[in-house]
């Protein structure tokens, strides 16, 4: 069945995506210095946003509402982790939204811009520079956002914990 | 006079604690709400704060007194176990576990001690190569990528070792990096030998300043979230002249394309 043949592809691809998001996730806590207990959440948390944002992607979801939906499952995540082990969402979340910051798109922007400094103006460089910082603007906003959705919509006047 | 100086001992333990929460990374809410969480926990009938990018203030009010206090903020690097710990000893002290000497003590005993650098360098270069094959590389670019973010992190932790601003640590981080992942271009490696630079330069993305900056000026703190945006920006934009320094050397030029 050409379906079922489909169906395993996108899960294989999934897993893959999953599995190759958590070692990013871990690397950077470690960088973060994120307390030794709290790695494999972050794990977790990573691998499970990128295959959240993975699936959104394949049903034609712009990458920056992915981003958001996506982050926003970590969010969620987060807090539910974060009350079992007394420490700030932040610590767990951060680490597992890295692997989805926009880092290609924003060094895009920023070498067209020195080139155009060095080259002087041009069409093509001018349409990289804003094409790839608006990209890079609107993803992070969307992973900001959707760690702070919990706060924003049921912690607004206390905290966490 | 005794009550002034159990006041003045408060103001000094929440302003140290508020201090080492900005030094290290946490965002602005987390700050402002810890320290005043600790200051009541102590016996404050009112605490105020001001926090700016590279400083804050603590004003604590007990029986009509005030008293104000400032304190320098340099950044020491992000480290969430020191911002995990001091939300432990603010936790403790609300439930009268601590009491103002306990939660001077444990503190004071905090070091922001840190993974053993090796093993962040090793993890890394993982870390990196993994874009790499979540982009689509193959194995080549995959081990060149592994090896280029593992120089270029050396270079980064022998350098902030010796306390350089980290604009330029980034900068010639960049250009170590590059100068590595830029044979992948020259000698045609791989698949995708873009890939490879693409990649291996993506440990300098600043995500943490970027989400927090967002994060700051989402809750109210425009100031904090400016300066976090601010240096996050001039972080990439010195990484991209290590790059183009380096792609000047080289003559190769995928980033443009």
């Amino acid at each position: 069945m050409a379906d079922l043949a489909t169906i395993v592809r996108f899960l294989m691809a999934l897993l893959e995506q999953g599995a190759l998001a958590m070692i990013p996730a871990v690397g950077f806590a470690l960088v973060f210095n994120v307390p030794a207990k709290a790695l494999k959440y972050c794990a977790v948390a990573g691998g499970l946003g990128m295959m959240v944002r993975f699936s959104a992607l394949q049903q034609g979801i712009s990458i920056e509402l992915a981003s958001f939906m996506a982050a926003s499952t970590v969010g969620f995540l987060g807090i539910y982790w974060s009350k079992r082990l007394l420490a700030h969402p932040k610590v767990f979340t951060v680490a597992a939204v890295i692997p989805m910051v926009p880092g290609v798109f924003a060094f895009k922007s920023m070498i067209a811009l020195v080139e155009l400094n060095q080259r002087g103006f041009s069409t093509e460089l001018f349409t990289v520079l804003v094409d790839n910082l608006l990209k890079a603007f609107f993803i992070t906003g969307g992973l900001a956002l959707g760690l702070a959705l919990p706060g924003l919509l049921f912690y607004r006047r206390k905290s966490v914990i | 006079m005794d009550d002034n100086q159990n006041q003045r001992d408060v103001s000094r333990i929440c302003v140290l604690a508020g201090q080492m929460l900005l030094q290290h990374g946490a965002e602005s809410t987390l700050v402002a709400d810890i320290t005043r969480r600790l200051a009541y926990a102590l016996g404050m009938a009112q605490v105020e704060l001001s926090l700016s990018a590279n400083a804050m203030v603590l004003t604590t009010i007990e029986n009509d007194h005030c008293i104000t206090t400032a304190r320098q903020c340099p950044d020491r690097g992000i480290n969430m176990r020191v911002v995990t710990d001091i939300q432990h000893i603010c936790i403790m002290a609300e439930r009268g576990v601590l009491d103002r000497q306990g939660v001077k003590t444990k503190l004071d005993a905090l070091t922001p001690e840190r993974y053993n650098r090796w093993l962040v360098l090793v993890v890394i270069g993982l870390s990196c190569a993994a874009f790499s094959r979540l982009a689509g590389g193959d194995l080549a670019v995959f081990l060149l990528t592994f090896l280029a973010s593992c120089c270029g992190m050396f270079v980064r932790q022998e350098i902030a070792h010796r306390h350089f601003n980290p604009l330029l640590n980034f900068g010639a981080t960049a250009f170590v990096t590059t100068a590595v992942s830029a044979q992948a271009i020259l000698f045609d490696i791989g698949n995708e030998p873009f890939l490879a630079m693409a990649s291996s330069v993506l440990m300098l993305v600043p995500g943490f300043p970027l989400i927090n900056a967002v994060s700051d000026m989402v809750k109210g703190h425009i100031n904090m979230g400016l300066a976090r945006w601010v240096m996050a920006s001039l972080l990439t934009l010195s990484t991209c002249l290590g790059i183009i320094l380096a792609m000047n050397i080289f003559q190769v030029w995928p980033w443009l394309i």
